[in-house]
């Protein structure tokens, strides 16, 4: 487990992180989102010890990070670029050696990824005379190789196309559900909805909200349901649990009074319409994230 | 450890095969070479063909005297170095005389000429008149004849016996002798010295502007890209920088060998003086102290730095100290026991230079040695401890150069 304690960072005249305290567990991926500027990178830096806090704690598993922490780490910096000079192989176990890994096996886990990637033909290009794309991907790899336990991503979708964006989401849940941590820091609110569990929303340094996803939606949701029905929908129209209803030809979306339960309220209305479609309405992340930050800015 | 090992690899692979080493390698001795060997070859010519000198003696009663004199020079290969031609020639007037033997002169057919005005009781007003204004050896040898010529002509004169006149005018040669052990000889060669001396602090200066100039640009590069980031989340700075440093050593050890390798070649094509490497380990040490020092500073600063301009700007800047010893090499030669030269052996910036060159000229007092070593350590200790709490926050400030009172609240973290 990964936690971080009261966490504060300081640099001349502003303060980029206040009081911060979160932890994320194996297995999850914990999305850290929030708007330009709101600390993301700078609570990054400081976890990966490239910079030192003003003050708090970072511990992972219980202890403090120590050398062989580094090598437990893998990060793909929002800013990417490698050395644009040198062959994508020479890099890629240039870096997978400064994680700790020998030759040998980095030469054999650089290959899986290749493939798995698509990069078969690159490894004695230049990285210059890669696409974007696939400098991208070299990237990702140059992240991942070591097997890390801890993984932080930021921004791990900007310039690819939907394509290998998919690819690499799909990485992503099996580094989660092989138990490693997943750090992930992305505007892409769809995205970080699809894949995070945990999320933290920061703005101006300072924590909004934090806490599984699925407790975050239900807390900001109104409690509504969509229905989809043949026969009658007339009859909908005035059950008491219902606070609004806007009823089309043969759907609905009805919004519950509060202590309704919507399994309730679907056991109701069986008898009165052949239900085709029931579903429970959530606020999506991206409405939660900006009714957040405006009413935080305010 | 292994990681500044793979760090150091790194660093030396990449750079080897990189196309600015591979000019620096090649350009660098081409250049001393140039810089080095065009004196050499000049005087060598010099000495080794015969010169036509010639005479205007109007009253004529001299020139057997200096033909004497200038045949005792003789060349390596037994000719002599000297041919005296008479150019007196009765059918002109003295203005005409000059002019003639003037474009002989000129057009290179003749050295130069001695016009001897005779009046009876004294040389007034000779002249040796020749194209090129070096004081050379030749002037010497000249002057030297023509005097013990007059003196001869003079005693002559006063009808002194011939076994007399010889014994009066025969002298001993004063050879300066450098004392470098007792009782060895060692000559000391203004060009053998300058040529030592500038071979160590030229290839000194080259080999640190070429690699520190290589180190500020792949910091800025790796800052830019925030490759800087993933290495520092990878290994500690301490790490990194040592890694760094220890590449780039390497290379610029690669640099010494190969271009040591050159010149054991040319010294033994004997193009190079071969005592230009009489005191080659001592220089060394320098050479490697210095190197290390240099390339210490050069991280610290180079961690400051966000551009490609600014990083020039800041290796041109560093390129000035080590021009200076250069600058002030050739005073040195002449005058080394001034106390300015003295003083410069002190400043670490200066000492590897300094010394070097001091090494050529004088016997360096042992002490002096052991002083000088120390004050080296002593700096590079703190220039590496100081350039890594630099580098340790320079390289992640990006955009504005931090202020002095930034930098010393940096040097003050733990």
């Amino acid at each position: 487990m990964l936690k971080v304690e009261n966490l504060t960072k300081e640099f001349t005249g502003t303060c980029a992180v206040k009081n911060l305290s979160f932890s994320v567990e194996e297995g999850k991926i914990f999305g850290l989102l929030g708007p330009n500027g709101a600390g993301k990178t700078t609570t990054i830096r400081t976890i990966l010890n490239i910079i030192k806090p003003t003050s708090g704690k970072i511990s992972y598993n219980i202890r403090k990070p120590d050398d062989n922490f580094f090598n437990r780490i893998g990060y793909l910096p929002e800013e990417r670029g490698l050395y644009k000079k040198s062959k994508v192989m020479d890099v890629i176990l240039y870096l997978a050696e400064i994680k700790g890994m020998n030759t040998s096996d980095a030469k054999s886990k650089a290959a899986v990824w290749i493939e798995k990637l698509g990069l078969e033909n690159m490894p004695q290009k230049k990285l210059e005379e890669l696409s974007k794309g696939n400098q991208q991907k070299v990237q990702f790899i140059t992240a991942v190789i070591h097997d890390p336990d801890l993984i932080i991503l930021d921004e791990p979708f900007s310039g690819f196309d939907p394509i290998n964006q998919q690819i690499i989401k799909d990485e992503i849940l099996s580094f989660a559900q092989s138990g490693k941590i997943v750090i992930l820091s992305t505007h892409q609110m769809e995205t970080a909805e699809k894949l995070c569990t945990d999320i933290l929303l920061l703005n101006k340094g300072e924590e909004v909200c934090s806490g599984a996803l699925n407790d975050i939606k239900k807390k900001f949701g109104s409690n509504s349901v969509k229905v989809e029905y043949n026969g009658d929908g007339t009859a909908l129209n005035s059950l008491p649990e219902v606070i609004h209803i806007d009823n089309y030809s043969n759907s609905a979306e009805v919004q519950l009074k509060e202590e309704i339960l919507p399994q309730e309220f679907l056991r109701k209305i069986i008898s009165l319409v052949e239900v085709k479609y029931y579903s429970v309405i959530e606020p999506s992340l991206n409405k939660i994230f900006i009714d957040l930050i405006k009413q935080s800015s305010n | 450890m292994k990681k500044i090992f793979a760090v150091a690899k790194w660093e030396y692979l990449e750079k080897v095969k990189t196309k600015t080493f591979l000019v620096s390698l090649i350009l660098t001795p081409a250049i001393i070479i140039l810089f080095g060997l065009a004196p050499t070859l000049l005087t060598g010519k010099d000495e080794n063909s015969t010169k036509i000198i010639g005479i205007i003696d109007s009253s004529g009663i001299f020139t057997r005297g200096m033909k004497n004199e200038l045949d005792q020079y003789k060349l390596k290969n037994g000719a002599p170095e000297f041919i005296l031609v008479n150019l007196n020639d009765k059918s002109q007037n003295e203005r005409e005389l000059i002019y003639s033997a003037d474009s002989l002169v000129l057009a290179g057919r003749v050295e130069g000429y001695f016009l001897i005005k005779y009046s009876g009781a004294n040389f007034s007003q000779t002249e040796f008149r020749t194209k090129s204004d070096e004081s050379s050896h030749d002037y010497f040898k000249l002057k030297d004849a023509f005097n013990k010529a007059q003196i001869k002509f003079k005693l002559e004169k006063e009808n002194l016996d011939p076994y007399l006149i010889n014994v009066l005018t025969s002298s001993g040669e004063l050879t300066e002798v450098k004392i470098v052990t007792n009782g060895e000889r060692h000559q000391r060669d203004f060009l053998v010295v300058f040529f030592t001396s500038f071979i160590f602090i030229i290839l000194l200066m080259m080999m640190i502007l070429s690699s520190g100039g290589m180190l500020v640009r792949n910091l800025v590069e790796e800052k830019s890209n925030r490759l800087i980031e993933i290495l520092i989340s990878s290994l500690s700075t301490n790490d990194l920088l040592a890694g760094k440093v220890l590449g780039l050593s390497a290379l610029g050890l690669t640099q010494v060998i190969i271009w040591s390798l050159i010149g054991i070649v040319l010294s033994g094509a004997s193009v190079i003086p071969p005592h230009a490497f009489d005191y080659i380990l001592p220089q060394f040490i320098y050479f490697v102290l210095g190197f290390v020092f240099y390339t210490a500073i050069f991280v610290g600063v180079g961690s400051l730095v966000t551009t490609e301009q600014e990083a020039q700007q800041i290796t041109s800047y560093l390129s000035l100290t080590l021009i200076l010893p250069i600058a002030i090499s050739v005073p040195a030669i002449e005058n080394p026991n001034s106390p300015f030269i003295h003083v410069l052996s002190y400043i670490p910036f200066t000492i590897p230079s300094i010394m070097i060159l001091r090494f050529n000229i004088e016997t360096v007092p042992f002490r002096e040695i052991l002083i000088t070593s120390l004050i080296m350590l002593v700096s590079i200790y703190i220039a590496v401890n100081v350039s890594s709490k630099i580098f340790r926050i320079g390289i992640l400030s990006y955009g504005k150069k931090p202020s002095l009172k930034e930098l010393f609240t940096w040097l003050k973290e733990k």
